[in-house]
């Protein structure tokens, strides 16, 4: 349908990773965004002052989501061509584009940033406290999937749908995913919390008979380490910033273990 | 000295690669800690022939920062402490101070006490990233400028310019952040007294509970959700520690809280 092929979109999906290299308190992305779209523009528009227009147009106040930003892109590829052709004008380019970042920067910062990455963390985690080695490259494969599948294809949505692709995001039922990723969360947070807050004490190893050691030991680490983190959540919802309770936690650690309550 | 400048170099090329992923560009997250800590200590193991425990101190490290970092969001106009150059150089200080050492403890007070050293480093890069952040905002103006002169180059032109700024900005801070700060450490390191400071080992032990703490206050919302994260403890305490048993009770729970959420609604 449109005068864009195939290879002029994907050359804009691959420019577009280079989105927030300019990133300024002025316009934000607006360098990575007309950086992006440019090869589009160029072939939409002749050389002259249409095309100077059209860069000058994009070197407006632009931010949202980096992963959705290409959706974005298609989406105002679209609206460029029909202004090449004169049926639209020139306002509703930019107050689409204005519209679409916002509602593009709140699905995906809450759903990348908000959700996946934490989860996501949260497994490297867990894998990472027991000593696998291959944790990293795990995190990268698991986490760039998502990344890349909508960086790619919201170059093409946008750009085959025009402003309908809102209708497509919703199918992705993003909220839902949102709480399910969050119970997930939680879930290998019970796991990592008893078991990797290392938390040892003399008292266990005098008093108590041998047999009763190791559950004693992961009674003690689990009940500690709850009130731990606890304490600790209670000190960040107070919003005390978390390098100041890091801080604390290490004094008492270093307290507690000169005291031999800990070692 | 030699040996010191090269491994200053891989430092801050690793250094500068890794800072252009946190926001400038690609954004594969190789510039987690969990990511690049281990990288860093992936290559310096290798030019010190000590691969494995080069790898082993990033996945600790990288953990650790990981976790202490786990709510720094790049939204909007905040920027966050630069979590990718404390990791890199947490890892660099720690394994360069401290890869001559025989003894674990030894190892371990280097670590430790490079760790806590990169977490200011960290909010350093932050002041860096906010002056090149101003440099760019100097650049768009002056891509304004051309523009309207009709210098239809002048947009990309710039815009490569903010990502070398970039780029020089987190390869000279790693560059001599390593070249000069490795000696100082082992200094400090050696003139603590090791036999006496195990109480270091005890700290890392606990320094994970903070990370659990943000990243619970991030995901725990509702009443209900409360009641399923002390359940969840009070299983996994007396639950064999396997994580073949965590990863796929994780899912599950997913999928079936979500279920039942909606059931509710």
């Amino acid at each position: 349908m449109g005068q864009l092929d195939r290879w002029l979109l994907l050359q804009v999906a691959f420019r577009s990773f280079f989105l927030q290299a300019s990133w300024n308190y002025k316009g934000m992305m607006n360098m990575g965004f007309l950086y992006a779209i440019q090869p589009g523009l160029d072939r939409i528009h002749p050389e002259g002052p249409a095309r100077e227009a059209a860069y000058a147009r994009h070197l407006e106040y632009f931010n949202t989501n980096p992963y959705f930003a290409s959706i974005v892109m298609g989406v105002t590829l679209e609206l460029e061509e029909r202004l090449a052709r004169g049926e639209i004008a020139e306002d509703i380019i930019h107050d689409t584009k204005e519209g679409l970042m916002t509602a593009c920067a709140a699905i995906g910062d809450g759903f990348f940033w908000g959700a996946w990455r934490p989860f996501v963390a949260a497994i490297a985690l867990t894998l990472a406290f027991n000593n696998y080695l291959a944790t990293p490259i795990i995190f990268l494969i698991l986490y760039n999937i998502p990344h890349l599948y909508f960086r790619f294809q919201g170059v093409f949505w946008g750009y085959r749908l025009g402003t309908d692709v809102i209708r497509l995001l919703r199918r992705f039922q993003i909220q839902r995913a949102r709480l399910a990723l969050r119970y997930a969360t939680v879930a290998l947070l019970c796991y990592l919390i008893p078991n990797h807050v290392n938390l040892h004490t003399p008292f266990l190893i005098t008093y108590l008979p041998m047999e009763w050691f190791f559950l004693g030991e992961k009674l003690v680490q689990g009940i500690g380490a709850t009130m731990l983190v606890g304490l600790a959540a209670l000190a960040y919802r107070a919003k005390i910033d978390v390098l100041m309770i890091s801080f604390l936690l290490m004094l008492s650690a270093l307290v507690l273990y000169h005291w031999g309550i800990l070692i | 000295m030699g040996e010191g400048l090269w491994a200053a170099f891989i430092v801050a090329l690793i250094g500068g690669v890794v800072d252009l992923d946190s926001t400038a560009t690609w954004q594969f997250m190789v510039s987690q800690p969990i990511v690049a800590a281990p990288l860093t200590g992936l290559f310096l193991g290798l030019a010190a022939n000590q691969m494995g425990a080069g790898l082993k101190l990033g996945l600790i490290i990288g953990a650790i920062l990981q976790l202490v970092w786990i709510e720094q969001l790049p939204l909007g106009m905040n920027v966050p402490p630069d979590a990718a150059l404390a990791s890199v150089l947490s890892v660099a200080l720690g394994f360069l101070a401290g890869h001559r050492y025989d003894s674990y403890v030894e190892r371990e007070v280097c670590s430790t006490v490079a760790l806590l050293l990169s977490v200011a480093l960290g909010l350093l890069g932050r002041s860096l990233d906010m002056f090149v952040r101003r440099v760019n905002t100097s650049i768009n103006h002056w891509v304004e400028r051309q523009l309207e002169d009709g210098k239809t180059w002048a947009p990309s032109f710039g815009h490569t310019l903010g990502g070398a700024a970039t780029f020089t900005k987190a390869f000279l801070f790693c560059f001599l952040v390593t070249w000069l700060g490795v000696e100082p450490l082992r200094y400090f390191t050696q003139s603590l007294n090791f036999a006496q400071n195990t109480g270091f080992i005890v700290i890392q032990g606990l320094l994970p509970a903070v990370g659990f703490a943000v990243l619970a206050s991030m995901c725990v919302l509702s009443r209900r959700e409360f009641r399923v994260f002390l359940g969840g403890i009070a299983i996994f305490t007396v639950l064999p520690a396997s994580i073949w048993l965590a990863l796929p009770l994780a899912l599950l729970a997913g999928w079936l809280f979500t279920r039942t959420a909606d059931g509710a609604a």
